[in-house]
């Protein structure tokens, strides 16, 4: 039976650091505005005026949380199935790659995936992504990402493992419902976490 | 909007005119055949399928500026199994290719008309497939506005809409270059103009009404669903040019084409005519460039 690599990320841990989207940056020398693993800042809520104080404001319904997320490396990848040149494949063990020799820069991949995972490059003139740093599996060794968590918030193995583990939430707003690309993700949620696609906030942090 | 989405623009719009130019030129050219004879029918259409072919072309150049690894471009076909984009390319090369052929064979006279006509249907079914392929290519899950029949149905209205006026502008051109060699026995050709001028008048007013109700459909479907964020887009940011691109169709396809068919009813009036055609057929381009800038600025995609 063909395995499945997977990322697991616990949102009830995560502080938001950016370390681990700082490790994959530095490990894969990616350009400027290219970021293989983001995390996005979730916010949303209120400040109302106090039905009996109407001159103060007090909060109303606020929430924050972070969300690291890098390629799903997906069972049903919709990159993998539309990319024309066939320059992404899916290895046995389930890990997306791009082959950049076999890119023909089209974009159509950004266009089909709902994480935002393959990015261009605009010295290669071609689209890259996250590899789920396959030289460091390959040795037995854990991805950069999971690997430079201060907080111990991301970890990888086995799908089946993981979500016999952590459980099977796959998706909190603002990510994508999961049924679109069956994601090999599993996260605990944050206590405020929001359902998927309701709008109840918005992501914050432009950068990512 | 940027230089790579405007390619693709330029590339939909030109491959879906030359694919509708192509069906329409061999409905004109097999009625006119029927009524006049394939001599006749051969003097009227011949010169205007030789504009097809630059068109295709033209329309594949520009595709080529939406890569950013074209050295990497024939690798574009390789995954036919499962990629509409893959199969966008492979039906436009081979429509592009058998479409050749026919000019060759119709310009030459090559081989018997029956042979002529099985390899121009055979043209004709990849130049559909080409554009089905088009459409698909947007049908993708995490894009709600494009994914929905709005798309093919819109394509093949557009696809049908610039085929008709554009060849209504060809045999205009055609009958004026005719005129102008002083060719002998015009009098038939004037009788087919005209008759192809008021169907292709008459067609689209029809293609009108049909994309109206597609737009509309399309506007009322996104509104109450994921593509919410399209229909918003469209009312804050591009109000101007959606009403324009409406208004202008309109125009060349409602009214202009109503004077044509009006004034096809009577001989003599072929400089009328020419300019009526001429003007619907920018008139609806202008339009049509519009909506597909639209169609690329207003995307709404589901995710991060």
């Amino acid at each position: 039976m063909a395995t499945q690599k997977a990322f697991y990320f616990d949102a009830s841990a995560c502080n938001g650091c950016k370390a681990c989207m700082i490790a994959c940056k530095s490990k894969n020398a990616l350009p400027v505005g290219v970021n293989f693993r983001r995390v996005l800042q979730y916010g949303g809520g209120a400040w109302v005026p106090d039905p009996e104080y109407p001159d103060f404001l007090q909060p109303s319904g606020l929430f924050a949380y972070s969300l690291s997320v890098a390629c799903m490396h997906c069972q049903n990848a919709p990159c993998v199935n539309i990319c024309p040149a066939k320059a992404i494949e899916k290895r046995d063990d389930g890990i997306v790659l791009v082959d950049e020799d076999k890119c023909i820069g089209c974009h159509y991949c950004e266009w089909a995936c709902p994480y935002g995972a393959p990015q261009f490059d605009a010295d290669k003139g071609t689209m890259i992504k996250c590899d789920f740093c396959v030289d460091l599996i390959d040795q037995g060794e854990a991805p950069y990402c999971v690997a430079s968590c201060p907080m111990r918030a991301l970890d990888f193995g086995e799908l089946d493992e993981l979500r016999a583990k952590y459980g099977t939430v796959s998706a909190v707003a603002p990510l994508p419902p999961a049924d679109l690309t069956d994601p090999a993700f599993v996260m605990t949620p944050h206590r405020d976490a929001q359902p998927v696609g309701q709008g109840t906030g918005r992501i914050y942090d432009d950068e990512v | 909007m940027n230089t790579r989405e405007w390619a693709l623009v330029a590339f939909t719009i030109l491959a879906q005119m030359s694919v509708g130019s192509f069906l329409v030129l061999g409905a004109v050219h097999f009625l006119a055949k029927r009524k006049a004879g394939e001599a006749e029918a051969d003097r009227l259409s011949d010169r205007a399928l030789l504009a097809i072919g630059p068109v295709l072309i033209l329309g594949m150049i520009a595709s080529l500026f939406h890569l950013e690894n074209p050295a990497n471009a024939y690798r574009a076909v390789m995954n036919i199994g499962s990629s509409w984009l893959s199969r966008e390319i492979f039906f436009g090369v081979l429509f592009a290719a058998v479409g050749f052929l026919f000019a060759i064979m119709q310009w030459r006279k090559l081989a018997s008309p029956t042979v002529r006509i099985a390899v121009a249907g055979v043209a004709a079914l990849i130049g559909v497939a080409l554009v089905y392929s088009m459409a698909r290519v947007y049908m993708l899950p995490n894009q709600p506005s494009w994914n929905s029949a709005a798309t093919p149905l819109s394509f093949f209205a557009t696809t049908l809409l610039l085929g008709a006026l554009a060849m209504g502008a060809a045999f205009s051109v055609n009958y004026t270059y005719l005129k102008a060699r002083r060719q002998p026995a015009l009098q038939t050709q004037s009788d087919l103009l005209r008759d192809a001028l008021r169907w292709i008048a008459l067609a689209s007013i029809v293609l009108l009404g049909f994309q109206m109700v597609i737009i509309s459909a399309d506007l009322v479907n996104q509104s109450a669903g994921d593509a919410a964020a399209t229909v918003a887009k469209i009312g804050e940011e591009y109000g101007a040019i959606f009403v324009l691109r409406v208004a202008l169709v309109f125009l060349g396809a409602g009214v202009f084409a109503f004077f044509l068919y009006k004034n096809a009813a009577s001989a003599a009036k072929e400089q009328v005519l020419a300019n009526l055609v001429y003007g619907a057929f920018a008139l609806v381009l202008v339009a049509e460039v519009l909506g597909r800038f639209l169609f690329y600025a207003t995307h709404t995609r589901i995710g991060i």
